[in-house]
């Protein structure tokens, strides 16, 4: 594992004519292997963040630099290539394909032909849909797309992976074999993660960002962010003494 | 699993039927005839371009005859010019093609889809139909060629054999050519679509965001299949020109537009050949009823339209496709029943020996 910085962003704001989506946000992944959840309410900024960060929007004002290159401002296809993968938050698949022909169209983008194919086995397993291989991705619940678009991601090879609410609409058996998933890929890469499944976040967070009105409200250890009064007031309310 | 073009026995099929009509059709009918069917021909190409950007990028043009009639006034105003048509013939492909990487590129470059790139398209084409509808006069005139205004252009040259020094085609060969044409632009256009050129366009009509975080450059994409489709469209125009001998800015119109729309439409968005025989079915009806003179073939056409789009709603190809697999399944299921009937029956009488 390497010491380079990651990703870094200054002051970077994102406004959509009156409204400040993202605002003066400073964030950094500082080092391979690390995992932080961002945190916060509906329409506190965090999409919006992501997609910055994955040149699908282009941010107002600020600094983006990845790897120690700056991308704010590139295309999405370049940001991508550089080793940003990103699990949007409604799956987008090619519904009309197998779950098979889906993540081997993603493995292919980084392996020749025969290792495409080894590689989309070995995405398909490890993610636990071996059994929906064949299965067309158009016809599957939220929570199994999830996992496809994971496992899409994932045989890319990126160097961050950015999953936005990734146990949304999961079964528990679905969300406990992502929470491993995600300690995985953090051998080999650094992760991101949007959630609001508390249960989830304690289960693979150690670091944990709060997003509020596009702006970074809190940042600390996953304990301490639970036990911050007002956090748990405003944007966690009961769910996190219940969790 | 990827299957190869070339074993596809679909493509042998279209182009065996498009190679016998080209040898046969010339020998079996009258000048008349084949003259008509020329027609049919270039409106097949003219259907191509739109059904590969519709059908293979997601590209819905609401202007398609802006480079239809690019194509003409390009053939028109060159061979008027040049003398010679090979090199005129070659620029109406280019030209309309570069002008679709110009569009093109302010239209994908400016993130523009769906309604609004349909708006865009359509109202290019209004203004070229304006513009060349102004253009009446002696002032209006390219080299050698006056433009004409609503007029037109009239006495544009036939289009010459490539070989002989300057010779003419007679309506026959110009048949020949055409459909000559017509095949390589379907197979051209097959084998590009299978290409890993044409699957990335494949994946970005159906999913744009996922085709662009596989690190596939989107506009990019989508530019270069709408200028393939441009210049098919141009090349068509000046097939068109050539064979009429005369345009004016009708090329342009909306109803030229509309028309390639309903061809793709009533063929099957995703098939290449359905255009093809949604053109010589509706053009052929349209015929007809231009002959009656009763009713307003335009009105009549529409009532064919309407329950055609509500019974088949996804095209002519991909329905009598559908039906033929569904009679295929049940045929099959009927024999697989007759042969357990058989063995059920032969099981009875051996039970019956038994006893």
């Amino acid at each position: 594992m390497s010491d380079q910085e990651i990703l870094r962003t200054t002051g970077l704001t994102m406004r959509f004519g009156g409204v400040t989506a993202v605002n003066n946000v400073n964030f950094s992944i500082d080092h391979e292997g690390e995992l932080r959840c961002l945190l916060g309410p509906n329409g506190a900024g965090k999409s919006t963040f992501f997609k910055c960060l994955t040149g699908q929007l282009v941010p107002t004002e600020g600094t983006i630099t990845f790897m120690g290159e700056p991308i704010a401002g590139m295309d999405t296809h370049e940001i991508v290539n550089l080793g940003i993968g990103i699990k949007t938050q409604v799956p987008n698949l090619f519904n009309g394909l197998s779950a098979y022909d889906n993540v081997r169209l993603a493995a292919k983008r980084k392996h020749l032909k025969r290792q495409a194919i080894e590689k989309t086995f070995d995405m398909l397993s490890n993610c636990g849909i071996e059994n929906l291989k064949g299965s067309e991705v158009g016809l599957l619940s939220h929570g199994q797309r999830q996992l496809i678009e994971l496992a899409m991601v994932l045989a890319a090879e990126p160097t961050l992976v950015l999953l936005d609410e990734p146990a949304a609409g999961m079964t528990g058996e679905e969300r406990d074999r992502l929470a491993f998933l995600v300690k995985e890929v953090t051998k080999t890469a650094s992760v991101i993660v949007v959630e609001h499944d508390m249960a989830f976040i304690k289960q693979i967070a150690k670091n944990v960002t709060v997003f509020h009105r596009g702006e970074i409200f809190a940042e600390d250890d996953v304990k301490k962010i639970m036990k911050n009064k007002s956090v748990q007031e405003i944007y966690l309310g009961k769910s996190a003494d219940a969790a | 699993m990827e299957k190869s073009i070339l074993k596809d026995p679909g493509l042998y099929v279209m182009v065996s039927i498009g190679l016998l009509i080209m040898i046969f059709l010339p020998i079996m009918m009258d000048m008349f005839a084949i003259m008509q069917i020329t027609q049919y021909v270039v409106l097949s190409v003219y259907a191509l371009s739109l059904a590969y950007i519709w059908g293979y990028g997601g590209i819905l043009s609401f202007g398609q005859s802006c480079f239809f009639g690019l194509g003409a006034y390009t053939f028109a105003v060159a061979s008027i010019n040049m003398g010679s048509t090979s090199l005129p013939f070659i620029l109406a492909i280019i030209i309309p093609a570069l002008f679709g990487v110009l569009l093109g590129y302010f239209m994908f470059y400016g993130r523009l889809s769906d309604v609004y790139l349909g708006v865009v398209t359509l109202v290019v084409t209004l203004i070229f139909w304006k513009l060349i509808n102004h253009t009446a006069g002696p002032q209006y005139a390219i080299g050698d060629a006056r433009l004409g205004g609503f007029n037109g252009i009239p006495s544009i040259p036939i289009l010459n054999m490539p070989t002989a020094n300057g010779q003419m085609m007679d309506p026959i060969q110009m048949f020949v050519t055409f459909m000559a044409i017509l095949i390589m632009v379907y197979v051209g256009l097959r084998l590009l679509i299978a290409s890993e050129f044409g699957r990335v366009s494949i994946s970005i009509r159906e999913n744009e965001v996922r085709s662009s975080l596989l690190g596939y450059d989107v506009r990019r994409h989508k530019v270069v299949v709408f200028s393939i489709g441009c210049g098919i469209a141009g090349m068509s125009g000046a097939m068109w020109a050539t064979y009429q001998t005369f345009i004016d800015p009708n090329a342009f119109s909306l109803e030229m537009s509309a028309k390639a729309l309903v061809w793709v439409m009533a063929g099957g968005v995703g098939t290449l050949a359905g255009p093809i025989i949604a053109v010589v079915i509706l053009q052929w009806i349209s015929l007809k009823l231009g002959q009656l003179n009763i009713i307003n073939n335009f009105v009549l056409l529409g009532l064919i339209l309407v329950p055609l789009v509500l019974i088949l709603p996804k095209g002519l190809l991909p329905t009598v496709k559908q039906w033929s697999q569904d009679l295929w399944t049940i045929w099959k299921k009927n024999k697989a029943n007759e042969g357990d009937t058989i063995i059920k029956e032969s099981e009875t009488v051996n039970a019956g020996r038994r006893k």
